[in-house]
Order: structure tokens, then sequence, then C-alpha cells
């Protein structure tokens, strides 16, 4: 899921796109699981772990791997979040870019972990549905909450949740809705339903994610099927809807986050897309929609997590206590256009001196109403059994 | 040369061609022999679940037959858009080598290194850029429109419904523009060893220049087109990256199925034993070929 800044110039869009193509190259060219691993980080010396007074382990060096462009940079004079951060706590952090796909990153991660081995990062932000497995791997470390005192502005709709029923090991970075983005100058009409997708007048022009619970989660939306509820052998209808719609050349691409170039581009009238994006890529192409269908859209959290044997346990507790601080919260959600789950952002964002920021307070996409959450639905956590049907079955619709 | 031969073989001891060849050796050895004695392990084991990354060798040929019985389409369709993209190298590749060879003159460096020059960027920008080309709204599509041959062109099947990005025509296409190169340089290299004086012996002998392109130029050459047929074709099909970027979810090849099972599914068994299936019909492709051409100094 990608992300974005919503106050932006187009040379920052240009960045943006670079890199979001980057990340699909390196999830492109790397060969090896080894070579994955290889790949994950420039920061290998880990000096001999020391203990702290609380008997964690501590290096005085922290390692975060996020999604592309999921935090403010530094840049244009403004200094972002991850220097701020260094400055207040004089923690050396390494802040990599490096998960661009959640099964891509449980490749990577896989080999070490199932071996008992640490992972270089301290904190990832996998997707939610990726969280409850790394749980039930017992791959995962409990967060030291009594570390992060301001997990306690987390939004109440996300403590214990379903992912992780005891609210220990995870702490969400953004949330965010799935629904549909169009292009009017191409589709020449307001689209309002999933079946919209699927209208033959937009052959060739649809796009729709690989990220399987946002694809099949609208798709199943679409033939009055809940996704939060779904198990494999009610869920054929919506696969051989969406397995007739490739057969048909309906479906152009199914993409990455790089479903914005083509959105752009005019290649694609309409996509499954995520609402961040496209309130951030609305400002530059005015022509470009979001809207969460009639039939409901999905809802889904990417989460901060430490993985099981991380070093820099203590550092980790004080970065997650410094981005759940509604001011630094705040700065985060006004560049990545998501859902904050801290709360208090929006009234930080409504006394913004900036009257772009703090118009941000009003943001449907960013702080969307009751009604509108009411029609979200979260994709089932999926046993291992059921998760291998649903993503073979997934697998040979994109792949043909 | 025999006597050379001789003399080296007395003067020097037996040890040194061995020791010439030990670095390669050992290469192939760790980084081809036992890679592949790996991989064919997990072509024949059973996963003992989805995530532990455990798997147990139980000889499971199953593996192999599952594999061609799931994706045979995908394999059929790579053979065929790497056959495509191989003759329409040779078709553009040929007389290009050939005028550089023979008309090239003073510019024949020049020319070659106009033929290299995409070498200078990643393969995967310079596939990348096709999406940019062949995009709806692209400069190709500007043009076929501009001059209303679009419709000839649907008609034509090139283009799918007026669009160009994520068809069989920009698969293909980047395949046969990756590999040209490949193709262009072996032909050249054969060609430039020909004696042109053999064309005035031709002439001599009241040949048309015709006919002494296809009875001499043209048979001296084909080692070239052999060894740039297999340089194209063999990578080409196990390409994965024209189809991600160029296709579309209907012309997905074999490569990016192996990808997908690696580094979506990690189900390392059935992608291991996909690649296996990949090497082996290449493997019969590329001996029936050279059977077929029965020539036997290959040794461009």
């Amino acid at each position: 899921m990608n992300r974005q800044r919503v106050r932006t110039v187009q040379q920052a869009i240009n960045r943006r796109q670079f890199l979001g193509r980057g990340a699909m190259f390196g999830g492109a060219v790397m060969l090896s699981p080894a070579l994955l691993a290889a790949c994950g980080s420039d920061d290998d010396d880990k000096p001999g772990s020391s203990s702290t007074s609380a008997g964690r382990s501590s290096t005085g060096d922290l390692l975060v791997s996020n999604w592309p462009l999921y935090i403010d940079p530094t840049e244009d004079g403004v200094t972002g979040s991850i220097d701020l951060f260094k400055e207040a706590s004089g923690i050396d952090v390494t802040y990599n870019e490096d998960y661009n796909d959640n099964n891509e990153f449980f490749a990577k991660i896989q080999p070490d972990l199932a071996a008992g081995n640490a992972i270089e990062p301290d904190i990832i932000a996998p997707t939610f549905w990726l969280v409850a497995r790394l749980i039930s791997l017992g791959w995962l470390d409990k967060l030291p909450l009594d570390l992060i005192p301001n997990a306690a502005n987390l939004v109440s709709s996300l403590q214990k949740p379903s992912w992780d029923p005891t609210g220990e090991y995870s702490l969400p970075w953004q949330s965010g809705m799935t629904g549909i983005a169009y292009n009017i100058d191409v589709t020449g009409r307001e689209l309002d339903s999933v079946d919209d997708l699927f209208d033959p007048a937009f052959k060739g022009k649809i796009g729709m994610l690989t990220e399987m619970r946002d694809t099949l989660g609208l798709t199943l939306l679409s033939v009055g099927k809940d996704p939060n509820t779904i198990t494999f052998d009610d869920a054929a209808d919506a696969f051989d809807k969406l397995e007739k719609a490739k057969n048909d050349g309906q479906i152009r691409q199914f993409t990455g986050n790089d479903y914005q170039d083509d959105l752009i581009a005019g290649n694609f009238a309409a996509c499954v897309a995520w609402s961040g994006d496209v309130a951030q890529l609305a400002l530059d192409t005015p022509s470009l929609r979001f809207v969460i269908p009639d039939e409901g859209g999905m809802q889904w959290s990417d989460c901060m997590v430490i993985p099981k044997g991380a070093d820099s346990i203590v550092e980790a507790a004080k970065f997650m206590d410094y981005v759940y601080d509604p001011v630094n919260a705040a700065r985060i959600a006004a560049y990545v256009g998501y859902n904050s789950p801290v709360a208090g952002v929006q009234d930080e964002l409504r006394a913004s001196d900036d009257p772009a920021v703090a118009a941000l307070a009003d943001s449907a996409l960013m702080f969307p109403d009751d009604a509108t959450l009411g029609r979200l639905k979260v994709f089932k956590s999926l046993s291992d059994d059921e998760e291998a049907q649903f993503d073979e079955r997934f697998s040979s619709i994109t792949t043909g | 040369m025999a006597r050379g031969g001789e003399d080296r073989n007395q003067r020097k001891g037996t040890w040194q061609p061995y020791a010439m060849l030990a670095p390669g050796m050992l290469w192939l050895l760790l980084f081809f022999l036992v890679p592949m004695l790996i991989l064919l392990r997990y072509a024949l084991s059973e996963p003992t679940d989805r995530f532990s990354g455990k798997y147990e060798l139980t000889f499971r040929f199953a593996n192999f037959t599952d594999a061609i019985g799931d994706f045979g389409s995908q394999f059929l369709r790579s053979f065929a858009y790497a056959g495509i993209a191989t003759v329409l190298c040779i078709v553009l590749g040929y007389p290009l080598a050939y005028f550089i060879a023979t008309k090239g003159g003073r510019y024949k460096n020049l020319l070659l290194g106009l033929v290299v020059v995409p070498f200078f960027t990643s393969y995967l920008v310079r596939t990348i850029a096709w999406t940019t080309i062949m995009g709806d709204n692209g400069p190709l599509l500007a043009i076929s429109d501009g001059l209303s041959l679009t419709g000839l062109l649907d008609a034509l099947k090139i283009t799918t419904n007026g669009g160009m990005l994520q068809t069989q025509t920009a698969v293909i296409g980047g395949l046969t523009y990756n590999f040209l190169p490949f193709m262009v340089l072996p032909i050249y290299v054969s060609l430039e060893k020909i004696d042109l004086r053999l064309l005035d012996a031709a002439k001599d002998l009241y040949s048309t220049p015709r006919r002494a392109f296809w009875k001499v130029i043209f048979p001296l050459s084909l080692p070239g087109v052999f060894a740039g047929t297999l340089l194209t074709f063999i990578p080409a099909s196990g390409d994965f990256v024209n189809a991600q970027f160029l296709g579309g979810p209907n012309q997905q090849m074999i490569g990016n199925v192996i990808q997908n099972q690696f580094f979506k599914l990690n189900d390392f068994a059935t992608a291991a034993a996909l690649s296996f299936v990949l090497m082996f019909i290449i493997t019969v492709a590329v001996l029936v070929y050279a059977r077929l051409f029965g020539t036997d100094e290959l040794s461009v």
C-alpha cells in the first residue's frame, strides 16, 4: 500500500514515481532469498548488545524498514520527522524505505526468522493480515508498552484489533481505505459502483491491485458477499467474476503502488486504489476522483511491529512513542494523507498556521465520517490453509 | 601447428591445461552446479508446512507433471513470444549487421558502438521507457492516430482496442528490442570474418549479387545466426521483465510464474520444478535446432 505526501510540487511527484518504480525493480530483480536479505540494509554492524536497567536490549542505534514515502522527508528546507527524532532523542536511526510488498517482504525475512535468527530491522510495518501471520508464527516480540506512554493515544477503534487481539504486538502506523480511483476525463462520468470496474465501456482500461485483500475484497462486495466472514467456497463467484474480466481483457494490469503512473498517464480509466494516494494526486491532477463504492470499501492498517530477536528494543519504543505524539503524528499524516491512528491529529492539523494544512482537518479521505466508516469492511483473518487456497486461486488469475 | 603442439607437450607438463581450467571449473562448480543440485532437491521435495521454509525430500516427481499441467499455457506462450522475437531479431538484425560489416567503412566502430549503446542503460530502465513510448497517450499511438493507422493496426491485431501497452505486441516488441544486440553482434562477427574476395570469385563465375549472397555469404554467416539465435531465444524464453511491465495479466510468461511462485506464494518446490521443466525444454529445443542446422563448426 503506497504512500504519498499531501502537499507536493511536481518535482516531488516525479521523485515519488521514480521511487515507486525503483521499488518494483527491487522486487523484480532479486532472485534469491539470500540476495534479498543481503539487500535489506547497509547497516550491517550491530555491536554486541548491552542491557538497560529494564533488562531490555539496546545498541544505541535503530533500524526501521517502512514502505516507500510513508513519512515526511527532509527536503525544501523543511526538516523531516526522522531528522527531528534524531535531534530529540539522540538515537542514530536508519530509516529504510525497502518495504515494497507484503508477500515479497515476507519471503525476504522468512528464511532467517524460520531458522530462529534475528533480522536486521528493529521495526517493520506489515499490513494487518501479515501481522496476524507473524504473531501466529511466533516471529514477533511483544512491544514494551510501558516505554511507550503515547500508545494511549491510539484511537479506540484500533485498540485490540482482530489481527492482534491482545494489542501487545502491534501499533498501527497508518490506516487507509481501498476504493475506486478514476480519471473523469477518461471515464466521462462519475463512478459509484464496483461494477463500474467491470463495465465493458472501460475494456482494457481497468487496473486492479496485486494485494489480494483489496482487489478480491471489492469484488466480493460487488457480488453481495461480506469479506469479513468469507470462506473459500463462498468466494467462488467473486473469483470467477475476476477471472472472466481478466480473460475478456477488461483488466489491463494487476499492479502494486505504480497504479498511480497509469492513472495519471490515462492508461487506466479507473482502478482499485488506496485513499491517501488519490487525496494527494488529485491536487495535481484535478480530474482524478476517489470514491468508496456503494457496495462498500475495504479498510486496512499497516502496523509497526518488532521482529523477534531485534536488538534495539528501547530505541524502537522511543521511536514509536515519538510518532504517537499527536504533534508528530499530525506532521506525518499531513504528508502521507492516510488515516492516522493517533487521536488528536485532526485538532493538531486544524490548529496549523498553514491554511493548506489546516484544511486537511476537513478532508473526508483523511477523516471519513461515520457513514463512510460504516461501509468499510476489514478482510477476514484467514487460516493458513484457507489463505493458501485464496492466494493460489488469486495468483492463477493475476499471472494468467 | 602440430609441430608446436608436440614441442609444448614435451617441454611442459600436462597439468597446465588443467590449472588454466581450474578457476572456471571451480566457479561453475560453486555457482552453477551446487545451486543446481539445491534447486533439484527443492524440485523433488514437499514443504513440511507453509511458512516454515523447510522442505522434505520425498522424491515427488509429480511436482514436474503438476508444473506442466498447471502452467502449460504460460510455457507455450513463452516459447511463442521468444520464437517470434528471435525471428524478428534475425529479420531486423541481419541486414543491420550486413550493412555495418560490408558498408560500414571507417564508421564501422561507431555503428557497432551505437548497437551497444542501449547496454549503457539498465535493462529495466530501457523496458520501463517503453511503457511511456507505448502508453495510451504516448508518442507511438499519437503517430498512428495522426496517420489514421490505428484502425488498420487494430485489424492486424498489432493494437487492441486502439491500445498497445499491455498487449502481445508490446511484450514481443520489448523482447525484440532488448535482445536485438545479442543477434546483431554475433552475426556481425561471422560476416566480418568472411573474405570479401569470395564475392569477386562468385562474380567471376557469372553469379548475380543476389545468388552470390545466398550461396556464399549467407551459409558462411550461419554460425553467427545460430549463436545469435541461442543468445536471443534462451534468455527471452525465461524473461519476466518485459511481460511484467509491457504485458497484462493475459501476457504473463513462465518467468513471471516462477517469480510469483518463489517470491509471492513461497512455493519453492513448484518454482524449482518449473525451472527444471523450462531448462529441459530449452535444452531439447537447442539440441534439435543444432541437429537440424547440422553445423559442426559452431565455435563462434
